[in-house]
């Protein structure tokens, strides 16, 4: 008997896996011994924090903080209709791609129920349960009969086409609040989604730009590449943070004889920037990787098919590049979902930053262990469940298994 | 006229042969593209010393255009001023005081860069190793105590974990009025110190006696493997090696006159003096950064024992090989042409990494550069220098990395 993963026996199984696995030799039961008593150890020492000597009022007393920053309580619906359009959108493509069954994004929501329970009271649980509610209803549209079956492929396109248009429409709709209020959970998510997908583009071209053939091109994108992942992501942000506002500025700027003006150089937006430059490099990477997988005999049938330069690139090239290297994709995500903490160093307050605030109050001074653990548990969640996930596209794709 | 129409057209063709001319073509695209690289770059610098002519700074302070040949500006050499602050902790016995230049606190941080990120890849492989092969231990519960390590540490930002380690650990530990004495050492939330030995006279002359040692251990080695190659005798060179190493310095230590002498630490005027101490700021990076990086480097290591196929250690264990043999012959040398790519990137990364020193006020070459930043207001010279110090390591623990991998290449064709 399986349960998720785990080998369940029965008594008397039970006790020979015990003896195979834990006490196979005087040496092996030793080691267990040992272990026993280090977890015992662990766990006591864990147990006896969170239970009885932390004080969680730190946390419960700041949850809009943690979550939203100094985003006005009044203009938070702003991001409810983000989430729950993100949520519709979602359910819908769930419904239109993926052939794993949809308990699993639920299993996904019931492990961060107590999360929710801790954090969400009134209001905000009604509207959490609602986003999930969006959620199953884009799923249960798209797989209504028409959907599912003779417009499938078109409403493919149109969800792809909605995802492009969700992200200008999140921005300008967040953006109601000037940007220095953002702060908590959702700067954290705004700075690593729009980080990652207007640096997509970007690492497309270099990674394109460093197969080339002409050679200004390759030597400007290999030294691009090269030098952005030889430095710390910090000096890139501090180039971003000193030096943006005095190359492109709002009143002095001049583009190709044009003045561009209110160019907005905000602190987030200038975060933004840098995270923008270092992982389009972080990216080029990883598709170049891609562009190598593909065999060469794709590209050399596509030419005597007659195809040009762009339709061998945009048909035949870069889908199958792509979709090999989603699994690295999606490690690149979680990579910088964590290294967005960095920005606490330009002062913003992100995830970490909102820690940092809440261990400066002066009701919760020396809450600092309480309020670290918090937050280290939410980017654990996040980050461990899309390792997960990546692991299962990776099967489903069944990338290295061809 | 009929004549001059024909020589525009056969002009024409001739242009539109040139166009298609694939070789033309690459030179003018790539002009165009150079051009505007060119251009854009030159805006954005023009604008950049505009407005740092705005506040009395230049782009280019070390540069004199004004003056004669190398152009070197004496009085823009910013970097020559006293710098003003202290930097408390020093490495490799640097002497730096707020006297000295910028330049000095700079290769002040820059030394301690390198002695965080030096110690951090020795711990963080040490770690990282036995955690991997605990991975792939028979033992249920040593191996899923591993997995949640590795599934613990990786998942959780590093700069989240420097900070707790450092006001929740280190800066928690005894204070220095009520001091944590352990004999060994002495724990408070100033320093933690250990008993060190410190040297005495005729301590340059031991070294050279150690030099010496060795030399002679490294051609002992040389010797005793040839023998065994030649003879297929077991021949222990690295026993051989390290006793004519010991040796040679256990008669070198006798005949300087025992020049090292144990140095206790003692708390006096509420601070730890003597011993080998560290700092809680050190001490919460270089766990941080060894933690952290172990955990990826445990995956790499735990990523190369299984990509080698089961067939080598039967294989090896039908040869008669013992299992310290077939892990020293047979795997490890395989395992190590597959680890070391990934795991040069791991010691790249913990190389950077130590930059978030910053955020504990520990200062390293990042620190100091963001200082003379505040300080001085010349970012764009001091971004500029720190990045090609991150380069410059950077490419030198490639070159290291590299050479080795090469040599364990050849050493098994």
């Amino acid at each position: 008997m399986t349960v998720a993963g785990f080998q369940i026996p029965d008594r008397r199984v039970a006790w020979r896996w015990a003896r195979e696995n834990l006490f196979d030799g005087s040496w092996n039961t030793a080691l267990t011994v040992g272990m026993v008593v280090l977890i015992g150890v662990a766990l006591y020492g864990v147990g006896n924090f969170v239970f009885a000597s932390a004080e969680w009022e730190a946390i419960t007393a700041n949850r809009k903080l943690f979550f939203i920053g100094a985003y006005p309580r009044d203009e938070a619906w702003r991001i409810w209709a983000v989430i729950y359009v993100l949520a519709g959108l979602g359910g819908l493509s769930w419904a239109l791609w993926s052939r794993i069954s949809p308990l699993l994004a639920i299993g996904g929501a019931i492990a961060m129920i107590p999360v929710f329970v801790f954090m969400a009271h009134g209001e905000v649980a009604l509207l959490t349960l609602g986003s999930l509610a969006a959620f199953g209803g884009g799923y249960a549209f798209g797989k209504t009969p028409a959907l599912s079956g003779r417009y499938r492929n078109t409403a493919r396109t149109v969800a792809v086409f909605l995802w492009i248009a969700s992200l200008p429409f999140s921005w300008v709709l967040l953006d109601g609040v000037p940007t220095r209020l953002w702060g908590g959970l959702l700067l954290t998510m705004v700075l690593t989604v729009f980080g990652i997908t207007i640096a997509f583009p970007f690492g497309v071209l270099l990674a394109l730009g460093r197969a080339s053939t002409f050679p200004v091109i390759r030597l400007f994108c290999v030294g691009f590449i090269e030098i952005v992942r030889g430095v710390p992501l910090i000096t890139i942000l501090f180039m971003a943070f000193f030096l943006l506002p005095l190359a492109i500025g709002p009143e002095r700027t001049i583009l190709f004889g044009i003045p561009v003006t209110g160019v907005d150089t905000a602190t987030v937006q200038r975060a933004l920037a840098g995270i923008v430059i270092f992982a389009a490099a972080y990216l080029a990477e990883i598709v170049r990787g891609g562009l190598q997988a593909v065999p060469r005999g794709q590209t050399e049938a596509a030419k005597a098919l007659g195809l040009n330069t762009f339709h061998i690139l945009g048909f035949i090239v870069l889908p199958q590049a792509l979709r090999a290297v989603i699994p690295a994709l999606v490690g690149q995500f979680i990579s910088l979902f964590k290294d967005t903490s960095l920005v606490l160093v330009l002062a913003l307050t992100d995830l970490l930053g909102a820690a940092r605030q809440v261990s400066a109050q002066p009701d919760f001074i020396g809450r600092q262990a309480e309020t670290l653990l918090f937050i280290a548990l939410i980017y654990w969640i996040v980050a461990f469940n899309m390792s997960r996930a990546s692991q299962q596209i990776e099967k489903n794709l069944g990338v290295g298994e061809r | 006229m009929a004549a001059a129409q024909g020589s525009s057209a056969s002009e024409l063709r001739r242009i539109l042969t040139l166009w298609r001319n694939v070789r033309v073509q690459r030179f003018v695209g790539q002009t165009v593209f150079a051009a505007i690289v060119i251009y854009v770059g030159y805006l954005l610098i023009s604008n950049m010393s505009g407005r740092l002519d705005q506040i009395g700074l230049s782009l280019f302070p070390f540069v004199d255009t004004t003056g004669s040949f190398p152009f070197i500006s004496v009085s823009g050499d910013f970097l020559n001023q006293r710098a003003g602050f202290d930097i408390v902790e020093t490495s490799f016995g640097y002497d730096y005081g707020p006297n000295d230049s910028y330049r000095d606190a700079y290769f002040t941080g820059f030394l301690n860069t390198i002695r965080v990120s030096g110690m951090g890849i020795v711990f963080a492989t040490i770690i990282g190793v036995f955690i991997g092969v605990s991975r792939q231990s028979k033992n249920w519960l040593v191996s899923h105590a591993a997995l949640a390590y590795v599934e613990t540490f990786r998942n959780v930002p590093l700069l989240l974990q420097l900070i707790f380690w450092y006001v929740a650990i280190y800066l928690k530990l005894p204070r220095i009025s009520n001091p944590l004495d352990l004999d060994i050492a002495i724990v408070t939330n100033k320093a933690i110190a250990l008993p060190f030995v410190s040297p005495e006279s005729g301590f340059g002359i031991w070294m050279i006696v150690l030099l010496a040692g060795a030399a002679a251990g490294a051609a002992a080695y040389v010797v005793r493997s040839r023998r065994q190659d030649a003879t297929g005798l077991p021949s222990h060179p690295g026993w051989w090696a390290l006793g004519a190493f010991g040796a040679i310095g256990l008669i070198g230590f006798l005949a300087t006159g025992l020049p090292l002498e144990t140095d206790t630490p003692s708390i006096a005027n509420r601070q730890v003096i003597g011993g080998l101490q560290m700092t809680p700021e050190f001490g919460a990076l270089l766990t941080g950064l060894t933690l952290y990086t172990a955990a990826f480097i445990a995956e790499n290591v735990r990523g190369s024992i299984q990509a080698i196929p089961k067939g080598q250690t039967e294989a090896a264990a039908a040869l008669g090989l013992g299992s310290f043999q077939r892990m020293r012959y047979v795997i490890l040398p395989q395992t190590l042409r597959i680890l070391i790519p990934p795991t040069t990137n791991q010691y790249l990364n913990l190389t950077k990494n130590s930059s978030l020193a910053f955020v504990l006020a520990f200062k390293d070459v990042f620190g100091t550069g963001s200082v003379i930043i505040t300080q001085t207001g010349q970012a764009v010279p001091i971004i500029a220098l720190l990045m090609i110090t991150y380069l410059s390591l950077s490419l030198f623990i490639s070159l290291v990395m590299n050479t080795i991998n090469s040599r364990l290449k050849w050493e098994n064709a």
